[in-house]
């Protein structure tokens, strides 16, 4: 067994080792500097407005900070003790509690109803999916502040139609928590309805059709087709439309704000969103208002850190 | 290369956005001298539209200044107040609910108006109940505005019918008002319609009995929900409640609205502000009003006084905010307001027929305590009333519970 | 059996197959469109309600009928043209403008940031989805007031730019966001085969991802189209002036006072609000219904 001689040995070597130092051209630069160059003004916008705002809550935290101080533009620093009285106060605990379930609970609605009625878009004829799309498209077009007082209107307990339709005679659907809550949960699933139901269907049409009655041919049942061929397709969307709906739902406030009422809002029935408000503008302590605010932001980064990673890996396949 | 072309759009893309931020207007001071004035969109009205517009014209011809005047609505116009105070740019005149004042007064929202009280119009005659909503501290910061008093509303031919006259007395008023429940067989059929949480009416029957909410004692607040007037009171209310309304015991008085239910038929009487009147249908030509009797025969029950006053935030101009204020709370603009159903702000305008007046001169008010408004939004009392009510807690548990509540809310510091 | 008839036989058994499957598809086709047309009623009824009640008389609405029998134009009349509510067409157009400008901004912006988040691996990628993400988790009354402070120091408190600049760092994140999970969603070929006709990356995703995001854009632009228009808090604390206010703005006011809400007129207000969106609408559906042909991929 000859080896080869020394000299030729390293030679062959360094001819595969790869090359450290590659020389920066201006093509090269230019090519890094594009995905930068594209997120840039979107970074400025968002930057420019809401920097400050991010700051000006986290500063604010830190104070002692009710009218007198607004009005007079100076807080008190007290360090971390807006967080210690909110993490001390068994009103955030529950509310955060009561907020989760809450989210889930129309999290999983809207999605589970936006995924069927996305499929019966593209199942029913040409003349059923116009007026759907058209109704969907209407529900979509009511403003939030209408919507509730329709809404309202249909639950209230001396007149409503929906104790007409249903027989239900004077029931009060605002007696219980519950039923307070599950009122507000329909209201706010139908209003996102229409966006997820319209953005699916746009994304089940990227589901190339051909890959879809292929299968159906080879005698797929519609059950297997749904999760081998449109489901893989459809994942991004659907992950992105379910982490949208879980930070709009967890801090919504027009909706349980309004519709049950500014009188009725107690510990028993807060939502995030809500307890903020109150916080902040009825009591007027602006620095737990800011604290809270900073809570609900940092729960959801560092939630996100996980679902963010989960995306990315899903971008690259 | 199409690479640079497409980096080039998102520069474009993005230089249009500062160009438009520069471009779309910069608010900026402007030359001839104006104040800003906040009042709430009730003064929209068609009907109060020219008292407005006399005031500003009567300022113009004062200062030569201007008067822009914005109108907000009430569930916002404290949210953008904050942050006006925030950043600064406040109104020069603004239009505060008579219970909204105190917090405001109490964090130096407000210019003292004190030396120059004595200049307002008729300040000599300010309707007491009012002007108590903009004093703290012994300070005037806020300029009575309107008032507004509750009375009951009621069906003159109903009464006619059944032979019920004007009642003396709270415990008359429960008979009557059994009488009409018994005479239509209706479900949810009310001889006086009370929501069940109206504590505007039921504090009432607490002033009524000689009781109060709370009082100030050596600078801390306590609780008197529970002394035995007060709870005299509220057992009266319960008694009274039971007898004549079939309201649900835990609904606020805004849902349904009473005068919804009136025109419905469902009520032959509601109780709440006078301008009730303006919505009961059909029944407008047989709709009149009277004042709630005390439970003590001949008397008038205290009722809540609601109301707006006018004040001068911090930062403002004083003398041009003055200036419009007296303009505005003119004899000849008090009349005209008085004119479209509004309470004046001063009793030498009284007219004793009017129902409305007759109730504002016997009045009770909240205390003015700086954290009162949290009582409010959290419900403290609505929440009493339901559970007397529906029988949850007697009077006397109840009252305990709501009056511990109502001082520890008081003399919380923030 | 030969080759041939055995490839014959088999050609028909697909064929009696795929006339089967069109049978049971139009079976179930007629199911489903019975399904639709009852979601399509329960859906559509608040909506009913609130037009409804837009025409009916002040009585009906009192006894709560459902159709208004004797329908009447008088709210409609009240909510444009009366004294109590003025601004109405300056409302509307304050509003096509900020929603006009938001709407083609932010797709502009978007569309080039979710190119970078779904087809660059670059430092910071991570960090700046999680900042969109974070960004939108900020509940909105805590921002009132910072926002407004900010905008003050700008000079836009009071301006219609002011109230723009807002919806656009509210829309960004989430227009960025789904867009990028449209755009993920194209298979690669597409951009590697279009690269090797010699255009460069960008060039690619213009020519050939634009045509097939376009159904994703539409949707995203219909949101941020229904969010700007809907918008109520920050437009009601940024905007004074009467004639510069929105048309959210200006609805509030029919239930602002302390004094009774005239429920027709602000139906018809409402339904009067509605309409632009439904016309915006209208006229870019063309555009996801092409995607569903457009959408298939050869090879």
């Amino acid at each position: 067994m000859t080896s080869l001689p020394a000299d030729t040995q390293i030679a062959a070597e360094s001819s595969f080792r790869p090359a450290r130092r590659r020389r920066l051209t201006r093509a090269r630069l230019g090519r890094y500097a594009i995905p930068y160059l594209l997120i840039l003004p979107v970074l400025a916008a968002i930057g420019a407005v809401l920097g400050y705002p991010v700051g000006y809550l986290i500063n604010l935290s830190f104070q002692r900070y009710g009218l007198p101080e607004l009005i007079q533009h100076t807080g008190e620093y007290i360090g971390l003790h807006n967080y210690y009285l909110v993490l001390h106060d068994s009103v955030f605990w529950n509310t955060l509690e009561r907020t989760i379930v809450f989210t889930a609970a129309n999290v999983g609605l809207t999605m589970g109803l936006g995924t069927l009625l996305a499929l019966l878009l593209v199942r029913v004829s040409t003349w059923v999916r116009i007026p759907l799309t058209a109704g969907l498209v209407l529900v979509w077009s009511m403003p939030v502040v209408v919507a509730v007082q329709v809404w309202y209107w249909m639950t209230n307990f001396e007149n409503g139609v929906l104790n007409a339709i249903f027989h239900l005679g004077q029931h009060d659907w605002y007696a219980s928590t519950f039923s307070q809550l599950g009122v507000v949960t329909a209201l706010i699933v139908w209003g996102a309805l229409p966006f997820v139901v319209i953005t699916l269907y746009a994304g089940l049409a990227q589901v190339p059709h051909e890959l879809v009655e292929a299968a159906e041919i080879d005698g797929a049942r519609p059950w297997r087709v749904l999760k081998d061929v449109t489901f893989p397709i459809l994942k991004p969307i659907f992950l992105v439309l379910t982490s949208l709906s879980i930070i709009w739902d967890f801090g919504v406030f027009t909706q349980p704000y309004l519709l049950i009422g500014r009188e009725h809002q107690y510990a028993s029935n807060y939502l995030m969103g809500v307890y903020v408000y109150i916080k902040a503008y009825s009591d007027n302590d602006y620095g737990q208002g800011a604290a809270i605010s900073i809570l609900m932001l940092l729960i959801v980064a560092i939630l996100s850190v996980f679902y963010v990673r989960k995306m990315v890996r899903i971008g690259d396949t | 290369m199409k690479r640079r072309k497409f980096v080039a759009v998102g520069f474009v893309a993005l230089a249009a956005l500062v160009f438009a931020i520069a471009a779309g207007g910069v608010s900026g001071a402007t030359k001839a001298k104006s104040i800003t004035v906040w009042l709430q969109t009730d003064a929209q009205a068609t009907n109060w539209q020219p008292i407005v517009a006399a005031a500003n014209a009567q300022f113009q011809k004062d200062t030569g200044a201007t008067a822009n005047v914005q109108y907000q609505t009430w569930g916002t116009h404290l949210q953008k107040f904050d942050a006006t105070l925030a950043g600064g740019n406040t109104p020069d005149v603004i239009e505060m609910g008579n219970t909204e004042m105190t917090k405001y007064m109490a964090a130096g929202a407000f210019q003292d108006l004190t030396a120059d009280k004595a200049s307002f119009p008729n300040s000599s005659t300010w309707l007491a109940g009012l002007a108590a909503s903009g004093r703290y501290n012994g300070k005037v910061y806020g300029v009575p505005y309107y008032a507004g008093s509750r009375v009951i509303t009621y069906r003159t031919d109903l009464f006619k019918k059944y032979g019920l006259k004007i009642p003396k007395s709270v415990a008359q008023f429960a008979a009557e008002g059994a009488k009409l429940i018994s005479t239509n067989s209706k479900k949810g059929y009310s001889g006086l319609y009370v929501a069940g949480t109206d504590w505007y009416f039921a504090m009432s029957f607490v002033f009524d009995y000689g009781g109060n909410i709370a009082t100030r004692v050596s600078g801390k607040w306590k609780g008197t929900l529970d002394t035995p007037k007060s709870i005299a009171g509220l057992t009266a209310y319960k008694n009274f409640f039971n007898a004549v309304s079939r309201a649900s015991k835990t609904t606020d008085e805004a849902h349904p609205q009473p005068y919804d239910q009136y025109a419905a038929n469902l009520a032959a009487s509601v109780e709440g502000p006078a301008w009730f009147t303006c919505c009961v249908k059909k029944y407008t030509p047989v709709t009149a009003q009277f004042v709630m009797p005390s439970h003590v025969q001949g008397q008038v029950m205290p009722g809540f006084l609601g109301g707006s006053d006018l004040a001068i935030p911090v930062g403002a101009d004083k003398s041009l905010g003055e200036a419009w204020i007296k303009a505005y709370t003119s004899t000849a603009s008090q009349k005209a307001l008085e004119a479209i159903g509004n309470i004046p702000n001063t009793t030498s305008l009284f007219n004793p027929k009017k129902v409305n007046e007759r109730a504002a001169l016997r009045s009770w008010f909240v205390p003015t305590a700086k954290n009162w408004v949290n009582v409010e939004n959290q419900n403290i009392l609505r929440n009493m009333l339901a559970e007397i009510l529906t029988g949850k807690l007697t009077v006397k548990q109840a009252a305990t519970a709501a009056s511990d509540d109502v001082a520890s809310i008081l003399n919380a510091s923030v | 059996m030969s080759v041939g008839a055995a490839a014959a036989s088999r050609a028909g058994r697909r064929a009696e197959r795929s006339r089967r499957t069109r049978r049971r598809k139009l079976a179930g086709r007629t199911g489903w469109n019975i399904v639709g047309i009852a979601v399509t009623v329960v859906l559509v009824f608040p909506v009913f309600w609130m037009i409804s009640t837009a025409f009916k008389s002040d009585d009906e609405i009192l006894s709560g009928s459902w159709l208004p029998l004797h329908p009447t134009l008088q709210h409609f009349r009240s909510a444009i043209a009366g004294t109590d509510h003025p601004y109405f067409w300056d409302s509307v157009l304050n509003s096509l403008f900020v929603v006009g400008v938001t709407v083609a901004l932010s797709m502009v912006l978007a569309f080039f940031a979710a190119v970078a988040l779904a087809k660059y691996r670059f430092t910071g990628l991570k960090f700046f989805i999680v900042v969109m993400i974070g960004i939108q988790m900020l509940p909105q009354a805590g921002l009132i007031i910072p926002l407004y402070l900010v905008l003050r120091q700008y000079g836009m408190v009071g301006t219609l730019t002011g109230v723009v600049v807002t919806y656009m760092t509210f829309v960004l994140p989430f227009a960025v966001w789904t867009l990028r999970g449209f755009i993920v969603g194209i298979p690669r070929e597409l951009e590697e085969a279009a690269m090797v006709d010699g255009s460069s990356r960008v060039g690619a995703f213009v020519r050939i991802l634009l045509p097939l995001v376009a159904p994703g854009l539409v949707a995203t632009s219909v949101f941020v189209f229904i969010t700007s228009w809907n918008e109520f808090i920050f437009a009601n604390v940024l905007l004074n002036n009467h004639a510069k206010q929105t048309i959210t703005v200006w609805l509030s006011y029919f239930t602002g006072t302390s004094r009774n809400t005239d429920w027709g007129a602000l139906m018809a207000a409402s339904t009067l609000t509605a309409i632009p969106v439904v016309a915006f609408f209208i006229l870019v559906q063309r555009k996801i219904a092409f995607g569903l042909t457009a959408g298939a991929v050869k090879g």
